[in-house]
């Protein structure tokens, strides 16, 4: 495992101006993050739940992570060497969030039963989801940078780049085209998420593309 | 774990993460949106309406599916299945965004899509009577028999 808190340098691309901005990536989530999601995230959040209920979309289809609570996520894993959490700070607040984990092994076949980091949870700042905010988000980059935070992390711990998560239904076009992962389907034992797993080939081609 | 990550690398990803969502993990509480449970019955004419309508509109402004899907940033398969109402879950987005290219409200879509159901849903009605005068008698023009002919290529003959 790592050793304490640790923050590295990233840039975010801010939409509005096509400029990259200076970020900080934290490899952890602590209670200045936490208070960003309670006080800003929060409060978006429910304006555009009011919006959608004013406009008459059916619950199935508002924002499927709105149940979130990152609180207790992280009160859950307090003290547990087997997972790791990122953040995203941009412009003094939180843009983006992860957890991760180390107890879960590989399922493609040529890596069956190897260990990998498994990214439990990924979630970006309300402001930063085009899908819910219908126009462009203020920031972008945070997911590419959290899975390459993944990526890193996997290699630390000998795993080589091997990385898997269960993506939510609007995101697989990310996870499947833009990072590169292999969709191995729909999981029954995951809600029918469906399941991505990246190999440590699929983890260096991500890396070189825009390096 | 202090990582170096090149501000090159951070703007391209950035540029390509514009449009795409990167949720991921289980849902607290939601049940599984994919499923067939709970989802609303729409009615096949209303969607055909819907299809209709986007169709024509594409036409009267001499857009090509493509050019559509560029203009209006949605997937080209996505748009295909709408004018051909067979996709029984548009995205709120997509149809938000075909609303704003052809300047119309995007409530109504979403009313004839069957995503959503307002007080009064008589525009349906109406929408349905139209998409079916529409429906034209004309032999096909050159670029219709044109289309039809490569996609009988692309597709094979018995």
């Amino acid at each position: 495992m790592t050793t304490g808190p640790d923050i590295s340098p990233i840039f975010l691309f801010d939409t509005a101006t096509q400029a990259a901005i200076p970020a900080e990536l934290h490899d952890s989530i602590n209670d200045q993050h936490l208070a960003d999601w309670e006080a800003e995230w929060m409060p978006q959040l429910f304006s555009i739940l009011r919006t959608l209920k004013a406009e008459g979309v059916e619950r199935r289809l508002w924002p499927q992570s709105r149940h979130w609570n990152w609180g207790e996520k992280t009160k859950a894993i307090e003290g547990r060497l087997d997972n790791q959490c990122f953040s995203i700070v941009c412009d003094g607040v939180t843009q983006a969030m992860m957890i991760t984990e180390l107890t879960h092994r590989a399922r493609l076949p040529d890596q069956k039963l190897d260990h990998l980091v498994y990214v439990e949870f990924v979630e970006a700042a309300p402001w930063n989801r085009s899908d819910i905010i219908r126009q462009p988000p203020r920031f972008s980059g945070c997911g590419s940078i959290l899975i390459r935070a993944a990526i890193e992390f996997s290699k630390l711990e000998g795993y080589k780049g091997r990385i898997g998560l269960h993506s939510l239904p609007q995101s697989n076009s990310f996870y499947a085209n833009k990072i590169g992962m292999t969709d191995l389907g729909p999981d029954p034992d995951y809600q029918n998420l469906r399941y991505f797993e990246m190999t440590p080939a699929q983890a260096e081609a991500f890396i070189k593309e825009g390096g | 774990m202090r990582l170096d990550i090149s501000k090159d690398w951070c703007l391209e990803k950035g540029r390509a993460e514009v449009d795409e969502n990167i949720g991921a993990g289980l849902l607290g509480i939601d049940p599984i949106i994919d499923s067939d449970e709970g989802r609303v019955e729409i009615l096949d004419e209303s969607r055909l309406a819907l299809g209709r309508f986007v169709e024509l509109k594409r036409r009267q402004e001499r857009l090509t599916i493509e050019a559509l899907a560029m203009k209006a940033d949605v997937e080209i398969s996505e748009l295909l299945q709408i004018e051909h109402g067979r996709l029984l879950k548009p995205e709120v987005r997509t149809l938000y965004k075909i609303a704003t290219v052809f300047g119309v409200d995007h409530k109504k879509l979403m009313g004839l899509s069957g995503l959503t159901r307002s007080k009064d849903m008589s525009f349906v009605e109406d929408a349905v009577k139209y998409a079916a005068r529409s429906e034209s008698l004309e032999d096909l023009s050159e670029e219709e028999q044109a289309a039809l002919d490569g996609l009988i290529a692309v597709l094979g003959s018995k």
